[in-house]
């Protein structure tokens, strides 16, 4: 059978989309949970909902954004994998790169004509055994980090660790933006910058309309990928 | 407070179940690839190829679940972690969705509404995804070349919204945070200092500038007392 056969093969498609079931009922399931504590916390569900609209109306700008890569994806390895892969953990240029490191083990590169079933399999296990890695982390560590977290709120003044997560986060966030920054184009600058003011100006200024809160990281994000594109 | 922990382990065990569920589903396509024609790399491919992906990604593997759960919380880590774009995607809704509600990260009730939150993106990014994958190609052509180029600098803009969101509940801690993080990730190439090092690095001086602030808040309360 031709490779660009196997690789669109329904069978193929079934197998790719079971990622995809799990973690839609993932979601469902911690969703249902999250909503039957909010009752019982008696937070109001309007107020549930707003921050849900505004969390996925943030989300549409950087869940548009792998799709030039899923493209590429898809003319490399076909339409089932890409879908699957770029639905799971792992960057897009993540998976991208070990496609290239594990077929280059037996000395393929994945556009070249030589990119065969076999080459294929070698890319299938790279992005199974890296993506490995972050749900073993996950799967081992997390209750221990929520054990850790609420031992460490019994022993310690809370105020305190609100500051040390606060500081961790804050630090977090920090090393990603500045990785954006140093060595970058001045595009980089603009972007963060106007987006980073634009945000600010919104969460100041209008403080209370609160549909425009909703949408103020899209907005922020929006003007600062546009006008850097557009003044550099 | 038996409650929160009766609470916390449900959901460590709706996380624990569907992450390994995840694990099998991780290796579907490839054993299909197997049993269905026959190709699969022998055993010491396999190792090599794990190898390859250990040192190049392996520090991520440990660093990132750890670093994120701050933010992530118990059910947002087990979601971040299955469904992936944590820093880039999952995050900036988080910190939306505790924004336009007011409640804050670390209570009881930041944490439900970042679970619902992260839920919400789940929706919208296997949406898109799949609506992508059947289209394809088309849509980019349509799309103008300069839309096309914006999308080169989405990361800049979505951290430095996210970093000035983050930082305007503690401003002190945000500006000095951040030019110390610039500083840092400017002389970290220059000391050879690797990237992972650098990541524990400045989330370790977030936490110091944070330590010292709360102690110098302290000191000040503590007189006026």
């Amino acid at each position: 059978m031709e490779l660009k056969m196997v690789m669109n093969s329904s069978g193929l498609w079934i197998a790719s989309s079971i990622m995809i079931l799990v973690i839609l009922v993932q979601s469902i399931l911690f969703l249902r949970e999250a909503f039957k504590t909010a009752e019982k916390l008696n937070m109001p569900r309007e107020r549930c909902y707003a921050g849900m609209r505004s969390a996925m109306i943030t989300s549409i700008g950087p869940a548009f954004a792998p799709v030039i890569i899923l493209l590429a994806l898809i003319a490399v390895l076909g339409a089932p994998t890409a879908w699957m892969r770029l639905s799971d953990i792992g960057a897009a240029r993540t998976e991208l790169a070990m496609v290239t490191l594990s077929s280059k083990v037996i000395g393929v590169d994945p556009q070249s004509a030589a990119f065969n079933l076999k080459a294929f399999a070698y890319s299938l296990w790279g992005m199974a055994l890296n993506n490995l890695g972050w749900m073993l982390v996950a799967l081992l560590f997390t209750p221990k980090m929520t054990g850790m977290v609420s031992k460490l709120n019994q022993k310690y003044d809370p105020k305190w660790m609100k500051y040390l997560m606060a500081g961790a986060t804050v630090g977090l966030f920090a090393f990603l933006l500045s990785g954006q920054l140093i060595g970058a184009k001045s595009a980089n600058w603009y972007a963060a910058v106007i987006s980073a003011a634009v945000m600010f100006g919104i969460s100041k200024i209008f403080k209370n309309q609160q549909k425009l809160q909703e949408l103020s990281l899209g907005i922020a994000m929006l003007a600062g990928m546009m006008l850097a594109t557009a003044i550099s | 407070m038996n409650d929160k922990l009766d609470f916390n382990a449900r959901l460590i065990r709706i996380g624990t179940v569907t992450l390994i569920a995840g694990i099998i589903a991780n290796f579907v396509p490839v054993l299909y690839l197997w049993l269905a024609h026959g190709a699969i790399p022998p055993i010491q491919d396999i190792l090599k190829i794990w190898t390859v992906a250990l040192v190049t990604f392996g520090v991520s593997w440990v660093v990132q679940p750890l670093t994120f759960f701050s933010m992530l919380g118990l059910s947002g880590s087990y979601i971040g972690w299955l469904a992936g774009s944590v820093a880039d995607l999952r995050c900036p809704a988080v910190t939306m969705a505790q924004k336009v509600t007011g409640y804050e990260p670390g209570t009881p009730e930041g944490d439900v509404i970042s679970t619902i939150g992260i839920t919400g993106t789940v929706f919208v990014s296997l949406t898109m995804m799949a609506v992508f994958t059947v289209i394809g190609a088309n849509i980019i052509n349509i799309l103008p070349v300069f839309i096309k180029k914006s999308f080169a600098v989405i990361l800049p803009a979505v951290f430095g919204a996210v970093y000035v969101e983050l930082a305007s509940k503690h401003l002190k801690l945000g500006a000095a945070t951040i030019v110390t993080g610039l500083v840092m990730a400017f002389l970290a190439p220059q000391l050879g200092v690797p990237g992972w090092v650098l990541n524990i690095a400045i989330i370790g001086a977030g936490i110091l500038i944070a330590r010292i602030l709360y102690k110098s808040e302290a000191k000040g309360s503590g007189t006026n007392a």
